[in-house]
């Protein structure tokens, strides 16, 4: 009797276990990244890039995180001062939240893009970009907001001037984007998206916006 | 400690007694979903002969909408000509955005990876004759794949080098491709293997001309 018990026990041990590892959550699309081959945009240094994700482009996934995908395809260290997400309404540009966005815990990560733990194949090109996956943000999107991904090359930095960030050459992704000089990360609660940035055209370095 | 042996008896009863009850509820019907945005619109491919040529279709793993299925319908339309004869199909795996090869699939239509498609026959097509108005959209074997956001996909169709071939056209090229994007090289593009390049895309992101829709089932 006593080892039936034990079996009974190890068997229990064994579906919760199987249990916990498909509740895993599985890496699924947020919104329709950057697809087809990426070109190569360089001399980041005290430029921010700005990557607009339209609520309107929001595929219905349920998740409690948000995982934002950066790209590489040049240079030997990206040094970023800041990044932050921006929360406006729909259609608006008046930023309701602004989230803080981290890479190893911080938001001012140097990325060492010679390394081949960050980026697997060396050299990186536009054939082999380096795709950075940067903290999950505990923030759930909704189709009724929009949001920017504002981040800052550290300016006066010759790291950043010989970086090069992918540069979508296809069309079809639900991602736009636009750069501007300056650090466009410092905005807070009710100022504004600048109008003089335009969203006409696929995002620098944003590749990918999922759940994991 | 026997207590709890007893309690992880009991709850290991209660388990399988819970599982048996389910095992006998009869399965869900598999809804039709889409895995990617497929093309919006019908068009004609053009009027180039596609005797010896090759399609390739990006499917991006960066478009995929998150329907979870462990099967891939790819399905291919045409608007003109008689018959459609095929010398292979496959489906390219690559990393997202990359092209060197991981995987290759073989793609099928009626067990066979060459078939010849009579257009005008009713049963293949079902209005006579095929156009712009009328496309005959066949559904190609399902595929035992689950894709993965995390990789990209390339379906490739090697059109023979024969007489028919040089009048069928596609329903592609709209303006609505949805997230596909399609291209065309000479020869059979079918062969590459593992670890293999595949070609560079130098028709940009042009919509497709034969691949039209890509779902669960």
């Amino acid at each position: 009797m006593k080892t039936i018990f034990k079996f009974a026990t190890l068997t229990l041990m064994m579906f919760a276990l199987s249990a916990y590892s498909f509740s895993a959550s599985k890496a699924e699309n947020l919104e329709r990244g950057v697809t087809g081959p990426v070109g190569n945009n360089t001399s980041w240094s005290g430029y921010s890039t700005v990557s607009l994700i339209p609520g309107a482009g929001l595929i219905p996934i349920t998740s409690t995180t948000t995982v934002f995908y950066i790209g590489f395809t040049a240079g030997a260290e990206a040094d970023i001062t800041n990044m932050v997400l921006y929360t406006t309404a729909r259609g608006s540009s008046t930023i309701t939240a602004v989230t803080p966005v981290t890479l190893g815990g911080i938001s001012n990560p140097m990325i060492d893009l010679a390394s081949v733990t960050v980026c697997p194949v060396i050299e990186i090109s536009t054939f082999n970009p380096c795709i950075v996956r940067l903290d999950p943000t505990k923030l759930v999107l909704s189709a009724l907001s929009d949001y920017y991904l504002a981040v800052f090359f550290t300016a006066s930095d010759a790291n950043n001037n010989s970086i090069g960030l992918t540069a979508p050459q296809f069309q079809q992704s639900s991602l736009r984007g636009t750069y501007i000089s300056g650090d466009e990360t410092r905005l807070t609660v009710g100022a504004a998206i600048p109008s003089t940035l335009s969203f006409s055209n696929q995002p620098y370095s944003l590749m990918y916006v999922m759940n994991n | 400690m026997k207590n709890l042996y007893k309690l992880a008896t009991m709850m290991l009863m209660a388990t399988v007694l819970a599982l048996s009850a389910f095992a006998q509820e009869p399965a869900p019907a598999i809804a039709l979903a889409n895995l990617t945005e497929g093309q919006g619109s019908v068009a004609s491919s053009g009027s180039q002969s596609w005797d010896g040529l090759s399609e390739f279709v990006l499917i991006p793993g960066a478009s995929l909408m998150g329907a979870s299925s462990t099967t891939t319908a790819l399905y291919i339309g045409f608007t003109g000509g008689s018959e459609a004869d095929i010398g292979n199909m496959v489906l390219y795996e690559t990393p997202r955005n990359g092209s060197t090869v991981l995987k290759v699939t073989k793609v099928t239509l009626g067990a066979i990876s060459n078939p010849s498609i009579n257009l005008t026959s009713t049963s293949v097509c079902p209005i006579q004759p095929v156009s712009v108005t009328n496309p005959c959209i066949i559904r190609l074997d399902t595929v035992k794949l689950a894709l993965s956001p995390l990789d990209d996909y390339y379906f490739t169709v090697y059109f023979t080098l024969d007489t028919n071939n040089e009048k069928i056209s596609g329903l592609g090229q709209t303006a609505s491709p949805g997230a596909l994007s399609g291209w065309f090289l000479y020869g059979d593009q079918t062969r590459i293997g593992v670890k293999g390049a595949l070609p560079t895309n130098e028709n940009s992101d042009q919509p497709p001309y034969f691949l039209a829709y890509v779902t669960n089932q």
